[in-house]
């Protein structure tokens, strides 16, 4: 048992959020592994995006703990927490080049501000952004943005990288790429990583383990197979099963239409 | 650089804000005796006034807006040739005090005129027609930028749409570029006219026996140091600007839905063009001929005695002052300027870049409030608030009371151009461990290098050209040069006055000049 609490990298316990009165997170307990790669899907409005924004100190609980590596780091300010955020817009700086916004705050940091030149390098580089460092946001496409935006978290090397619909403001092309990749990055760097989505593909692709949520609450969580095996409820059927049935129901169509002719 | 630095910048920002806005307009309040109240407002003198300022305006306001959106339709719904150097010709009046557009009419149609005696027309100029002339002058081509807008960011796909429908150019006209333009004329029409309403420099020098509201405060105020009669007017002249400022806030509420798709495509059209360029060429005139005049004046002799080239003219001026009171001038308006630019642009910050609190909701109302206090009421504020502190009668006064007259305008620039960058910005600054100092640093304010220049030009301009916001606050010591222009004018030294209006014409025309190659310099940097 020791050895499993050891392995434990992010410990959520009883979070709570309330917005003008109304309950938007329902007390919710869960572990994130190191190196593990959980998806938290969900529908729109169902609390996704306040619990991230909570993980990271950009909003505050009403109640609950958040620890990492069993330390609680409820009370420290969102950059002392050792976790990175990327957004679904990118949110690069439009005056710096590629190089210069993963370089920028590590130039900004105290212990790393000496290294700052080359640890942007070998981020870049490990990402395959390094032959377009010295161009400007605007004129990358939107999944070399994100790519950007995903070298300057990890440059920082946080703990754990927290993801919000990272690849839903693609086209259908690159967010297929982009899946993938950001699988591998996950691979490569043994990054502890929380996406969200609302696209059940999209989670049970990546995911180690879903997080299945409704209105602040979690319905289920498991890997992708236990989930498809066993759902826990009616709800998980409803909104996770019966919809990638029909998928896959459709796709079957198709090809069966094509290997007909 | 910590958060600390900016908490405390913005602490200033708020305190800063309430010395200088909110406290001084409650001082004006307090001002007020009551018993005088009734006596003003019921005086018989008091509705003449009031008669004559609102026949002026209106029919000043009226016939500019009109002149203008004919203008602006010329220059941005034709083929005409030069077009962007027209746009550019038809601002210049904006860069001359409204005091010298009633002086280029003395000097072109008063009794002496050029045109008087070269047309041998004699036009009765003092009284309405001149108030109405010159306020025409002095505002069209405020009118003439808003309307300008509009025509540039209309959405061509609409009028498509129309022509597929078959509509006729007529009824697209009826029913699209009209509706379009409702919200934005009204707020030229409200602009334009609290412009006309609170302006003494035109009516001072033309209104002959026709007393406005501006003038009178201005007499009461300089001339016999009636403070409360000055307060009550003051309180008066607040009125339609303050109309328009509710107005426009509810319009900022409803928010501007600017999604153009598609930029207007010109036909051919060759009676159209004609037309355009004539009436181009007409305004080009008008404007062209009081700076003719003012050039004129200061280098001949004596008019219309002796017409021979003399700098006689120039050399007294420079005796009487003229240089000292352009080096004030340069110094508030270089210090306007950067001050100016440093506290408008970091109070946008706050609000553009941080959560809604509600400081930041009062900073945010008070910056705009200064769009509702006419120049001549807000210097009086500022002489009953001010008055006895140490800044009183010093340079500092007046810049300050410069950058509040002119604060709401170029906040709004910085403002929308602050808010357009992505809403994640503080979020991912907050978690990497930037501060919002170096964002506004590092980011922002190379991001915004255009809106920067173009407000420290905005600020610059005005304050050389203003005469009302500083009148009551001048002394000898700090006068701008711009108020010299009422003082020679009162004491018949019209070819001064020229040459003051000249010379303030080609300061701005010069930093106009600096400011398009430093903004050429930066475009070209980008690419
Ligand atoms: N600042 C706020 N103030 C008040 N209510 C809020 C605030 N932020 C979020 N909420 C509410 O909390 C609930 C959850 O919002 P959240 O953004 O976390 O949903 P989400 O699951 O991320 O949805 P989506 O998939 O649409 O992004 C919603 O009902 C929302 O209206
Ligand atoms: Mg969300």
């Amino acid at each position: 048992m020791e050895i499993l609490k050891d392995d434990i990298k992010l410990s959520v316990r009883g979070l709570y959020k309330k917005y003008d009165g109304k309950d938007v997170l329902n007390r919710i307990s869960f572990d994130v592994k190191q190196g593990e790669f959980l998806s938290v899907l969900g529908p729109s409005g169902c609390g996704k995006t306040t619990l991230l924004r909570i993980l990271i100190g950009l909003e505050t609980q009403t109640d609950g703990e958040i620890l990492i590596d069993g330390k609680d780091v409820s009370k420290l300010k969102p950059n002392e927490r050792g976790m990175g955020i990327i957004f679904q817009n990118y949110a690069l700086f439009p005056n710096m080049t590629v190089f210069e916004n993963v370089e920028y705050a590590l130039k900004l940091n105290k212990e790393l501000k000496f290294q700052s030149k080359a640890i942007a390098e070998r981020t870049l580089e490990q990402i395959g952004m390094m032959e377009h460092k010295d161009k400007k946001p605007n004129q990358l496409s939107g999944g070399q943005q994100q790519r950007v935006a995903i070298a300057r978290t990890l440059a920082l090397n946080p703990k754990v990288i927290l993801l919000d619909e990272p690849i839903s403001a693609l086209d259908v092309t690159n967010r297929e790429i982009m899946k993938k990749e950001l699988k591998d990055i996950q691979k490569k760097f043994n990054s502890t990583m929380i996406f969200i989505t609302h696209e059940q593909e999209e989670a049970f692709y990546l995911a180690d383990r879903i997080m299945v949520m409704s209105e602040g609450n979690i319905e289920q969580l498991d890997t992708p197979k236990n989930i498809y095996d066993n759902p826990a409820n009616k709800y998980v059927e409803d909104f996770v099963l019966a919809h990638l049935d029909q998928k896959l129901e459709s796709l079957l169509k198709c090809t069966g239409k094509i290997a007909h002719e | 650089m910590n958060n600390r630095t900016y908490k405390g910048l913005r602490l200033f920002i708020v305190v800063f804000l309430f010395v200088s806005v909110v406290f001084p307009l409650i001082s004006l309040l307090l001002n007020i005796e009551f018993a005088d109240f009734g006596k003003v407002l019921s005086s018989p003198q008091f509705s003449d006034m009031m008669f004559n300022s609102i026949v002026a305006t209106g029919a000043s306001t009226i016939i500019s807006v009109t002149i203008a959106f004919i203008l602006a339709w010329c220059v941005n719904r034709s083929n005409i040739k030069f077009k962007a150097i027209l746009a550019v010709l038809f601002t210049l009046p904006m860069l001359i005090p409204s005091i010298s557009h009633g002086m280029g009419l003395v000097l072109l149609l008063g009794s002496n005129g050029l045109l008087t005696n070269l047309l041998g027309i004699n036009i009765e100029l003092y009284g309405f027609t001149g108030i109405i002339l010159g306020s025409i002058l002095y505002s069209f081509p405020v009118a003439f930028l808003m309307l300008t807008d509009i025509f540039k960011y209309e959405d061509y796909t609409t009028y498509e749409a129309a022509q597929v429908l078959g509509l006729t150019k007529k009824q697209q006209f009826t029913t699209i570029t009209l509706p379009n333009m409702r919200k934005t004329m009204i707020s030229v029409i409200f602009a334009v006219f609290t412009m006309i309403f609170t302006d003494y420099g035109v009516p001072l020098v033309v209104g002959g026996t026709v007393m406005t509201l501006p003038v009178y405060m201005y007499r009461e105020v300089i001339g016999l140091l009636n403070f409360s009669t000055g307060a009550i007017i003051g309180l008066v002249l607040l009125i339609p600007a303050f109309v328009a400022f509710i107005i426009d806030l509810k319009a900022e509420e409803n928010g501007n839905t600017s999604t153009i798709t598609k930029g207007y495509i010109i036909t051919k059209n060759k009676a159209r063009d004609v037309f355009s360029s004539i009436y181009c060429i007409v305004v080009l005139v008008i404007i062209s001929l009081p700076i003719l005049a003012f050039a004129l004046l200061s280098v001949v002799k004596q008019y219309p005695i002796d017409m021979s080239f003399s700098l006689e003219n120039i050399a007294q001026a420079f005796d009487l002052g003229v240089g000292m009171y352009l080096q004030n001038s340069l110094a508030i308006s270089l210090v306007t300027a950067l001050v100016g630019l440093c506290t408008i642009y970091f109070t946008a910050y706050i609000n553009a870049r941080s959560k809604k609190t509600f400081t930041n909701g009062m900073i945010h109302l008070i910056s705009m409030l200064s769009l509702a206090v006419p120049g001549v009421v807000l210097g009086l504020c500022y002489v009953l608030f001010f008055k006895g502190t140490f800044i009183y009668g010093t340079l500092a006064i007046i810049v300050l009371v410069n950058t509040i007259h002119f604060f709401a305008s170029p906040y709004l620039l910085a403002y929308n151009s602050l808010s357009k960058f992505n809403k994640n910005m503080e979020d991912i600054s907050e978690t990497m461990g930037i501060s919002k100092m170096r964002m506004l640093l590092d980011v922002y304010v190379p991001c915004t290098r255009e809106t920067i220049i173009e407000i420290f030009s905005y600020l610059f301009v005005n304050a050389m050209v203003t005469i009302s916001a500083v009148s009551f606050l001048a002394n000898f010591k700090n006068m701008p040069i711009a108020l010299m222009i009422p003082q020679f004018d009162s004491q018949s030294l019209i070819e001064a006055t020229a040459f003051i209006s000249l010379l303030i014409l080609f300061v701005n025309i010069t930093v106009k000049l600096a400011i398009y190659l430093l903004k050429r310099h930066i475009a070209k940097q980008e690419v």
